[in-house]
C-alpha cells in the first residue's frame, strides 16, 4: 500500500517538474519576441517573462497565505470548541453500565502505538497552530523552535503512522451500515441509548481514519517539499496551499476526535488506557461488532 | 515623504556585475546568498539586454502580506526589511516574491533555514542605526547617512538608479529624451537603419 502511495506521489512530481522544466524553452521563445519600439512597452513585456511564474501560483498563494489561511484556522479553533461544550451541556456524554463482560478492543501494540502516534499528532497540530499564529506571539525563538519541533514531531510520526494504517486498515474499510451511521450521525444528537449501526470501528472513526492517514501522508510529502524546498518554486507554492488547507481540516477532525474520545463517550479514553470496552458500551455503539 | 526606488537602465547595464560584488562584499552577505543578481537576456545574441536585479522594495509588497510572524514591514520611504530576530525561516516570503530576493544563508539542524536576508536598499534594520549589531545582521546602513546603496553608487555605466522616486524618473527621463525612445543601442538606428 506505501509503495503504491509512494509510486503515485513520485509519479506526480516527476509530471511536475517536467512541466516546470519546459518553462526555461518558452521565456526564451518569448524573451525573442518582445516589442522593441517603447521602452514602457519592452519592461512591462520583460516583467511578465520574468515574473510569469508569479501568475500561477503565485498570486493565489499570496492572497490565501495573506489573509484566508489565519481567517480560517482562527474559525476552526473557536468555533468546534464552542460547537463542543455546546452540545456538552444540551445533550452531555454517553455513559455506560461496566457490568457484563468486557470486551477487549485494543491490544498492547495498538495502544502503544495509538499513544505514539496521539503525541506526535498532537504535538503537530500545536506547533502548527503556533507557526499559523506566529505574530499574535511575536514570533522569534518561540516560534522558530514551534518550527523545528513541527519537522521533528512528523520525523518521529511516520513510521508509527504507517504501522497504525497497517494495523486499523482491515476494520476501517467502509461498509453498507456506515451510511446508516451517518444519517443519524452514530446517534449522538439525541441523550437516548438505542444500538447504532457499527462494526469494530464507526463511519466517525473509519472518516477520521482515513483522513489522518491519507490527509497525513499528503501533508508529510507537502510539508517535506515545504521544509527543503526540492521542487521548481511553483510546486512548493502548491505544496504550501496544499498544506494549509489539508490542515484546517485536520485540525478540526482532531479537535473533534479528541472531544468524542474524552467528553461525549463515557470509558472511551479508559478503553485507549486498559484495551477493554464495557459490554453495554459495545452493544450499543458498535452493535454489529462480534465478540 | 520621498519614496526610494531602483530602476536599472537596461540600455545601459553591461553585465560587469560590479553592482552584485560591490553589494557582496559591503555588507559581508552571507555565502549562498545574492542579494543582488545581474540577468542577461538573449545572452550572444542580437537585443542582448542585462538588468540588475535586487529586492524591488513593492509598494504591496506579497512578501509582508504572506509573512506568519510579521517579521517584514516598510519604512515610510518604502523601502521593505526585515527583522531577522523575529523572522523564523519558514520561506513563505520567498514563495511570495515574484523576484526571488528573500534568500537564506547556510543551513542549520536537518537544513531548517536560519533567518532569511534580502536587499535592504543599504538601509540596515530596525535595531539602533549604525550599531555594531545592525551592522552584523543587516550590513551597511548608507541611507541613513544620506548616500545612495552600494550598488547604484558602484554602478560603472550608472545603468542602475538609485533613491527618491522622482529623482530617478528625471534622470532616466532626460536620458531616453537624448538618445530616442527604443531599447536597441544607440546608434543602431543611425548605422543599420532599424
Amino acid at each position: 500500500m506505501q509503495r503504491a502511495l509512494a509510486s503515485v506521489s513520485l509519479l506526480t512530481f516527476f509530471l511536475v517538474a517536467g512541466f516546470a522544466g519546459l518553462v526555461p524553452a518558452q521565456e526564451d521563445q518569448a524573451l525573442a519576441g518582445l516589442p522593441t519600439e517603447s521602452s514602457a512597452d519592452y519592461y512591462q513585456a520583460l516583467m511578465g517573462v520574468m515574473t510569469g511564474n508569479q501568475q500561477e501560483y503565485g498570486g493565489l498563494f499570496t492572497t490565501l497565505q495573506g489573509q484566508w489561511f489565519r481567517r480560517a484556522f482562527l474559525v476552526i479553533v473557536t468555533a468546534f470548541p464552542s460547537l463542543f461544550v455546546l452540545h456538552f451541556m444540551v445533550i452531555g456524554a454517553k455513559r455506560f453500565n461496566t457490568g457484563g463482560q468486557p470486551v477487549l478492543f485494543f491490544p498492547l501494540f495498538a495502544r502503544v502505538i495509538h499513544w505514539v502516534v496521539a503525541a506526535g499528532f498532537s504535538l503537530l497540530v500545536f506547533t502548527g497552530l503556533m507557526i499559523v499564529f506566529g505574530a499574535f506571539f511575536g514570533g522569534g525563538t518561540l516560534i522558530r523552535t514551534a518550527r523545528y519541533m513541527h519537522l521533528g514531531s512528523a520525523a518521529i510520526m511516520v513510521v508509527p503512522a504507517i504501522l497504525m494504517f497497517l494495523m486499523w486498515l482491515k476494520d476501517m474499510l467502509p461498509e453498507r451500515h456506515d451510511l446508516a451511521w451517518m444519517g443519524i450521525l452514530g446517534g449522538y444528537l439525541s441523550k437516548a441509548k438505542r444500538p447504532v449501526p457499527a462494526g469494530k470501528f464507526n463511519a466517525g472513526q473509519k472518516m477520521y481514519f482515513w483522513c489522518a492517514s491519507v490527509g497525513g501522508g499528503v501533508m508529510a510529502v507537502t510539508g517535506y517539499f515545504l521544509w527543503g524546498m526540492g521542487a521548481a518554486l511553483d510546486f512548493v507554492r502548491l505544496s504550501a496551499i496544499i498544506h494549509n488547507v489539508l490542515g484546517i481540516g485536520l485540525v478540526a477532525l482532531y479537535l473533534t476526535h479528541v472531544y468524542m474520545s474524552v467528553f461525549a463517550v463515557g470509558g472511551s479514553l479508559e478503553s485507549m488506557k486498559t484495551g477493554f470496552k464495557s459490554q453495554e458500551e459495545v452493544d450499543i455503539l458498535h452493535s454489529r461488532y462480534k465478540y | 515623504m520621498a519614496r526610494m526606488k531602483f530602476l536599472c537602465d537596461v540600455a545601459r547595464c553591461i553585465d560587469c556585475s560590479g553592482c552584485v560584488i560591490a553589494c557582496k562584499e559591503g555588507n559581508h552577505v552571507p555565502v549562498g546568498v545574492n542579494r543582488r543578481r545581474v540577468v542577461t537576456l538573449n545572452q550572444g545574441k542580437p537585443g542582448e539586454k542585462s538588468i540588475s536585479v535586487a529586492c524591488m522594495h513593492c509598494a504591496d509588497a506579497p512578501c509582508i502580506a504572506v509573512c506568519p510572524v510579521k517579521s517584514l514591514y516598510q519604512r515610510e520611504d518604502g523601502i521593505v526589511l526585515v527583522n531577522k530576530k523575529t523572522c523564523i525561516g519558514c520561506g513563505y516570503c520567498f514563495m511570495a516574491c515574484p523576484f526571488g530576493a528573500p534568500q537564506f544563508p547556510g543551513s542549520g539542524v536537518f537544513g531548517a533555514r536560519g533567518a532569511m536576508d534580502k536587499c535592504t536598499f543599504c538601509a540596515g534594520g530596525p535595531e539602533v542605526n549604525f550599531s555594531d549589531e545592525e551592522k552584523n545582521l543587516y550590513g551597511q546602513n548608507r541611507i541613513a547617512e544620506g548616500k545612495v546603496p552600494l550598488c547604484a553608487g558602484m554602478c560603472a555605466t550608472k545603468a542602475l538608479l538609485a533613491g527618491d522616486a522622482d529623482v530617478v524618473a528625471d534622470v532616466y527621463r532626460e536620458r531616453v529624451f537624448q538618445r530616442g525612445s527604443g531599447v536597441n543601442a544607440w546608434g543602431w538606428d543611425k548605422a543599420y537603419k532599424k
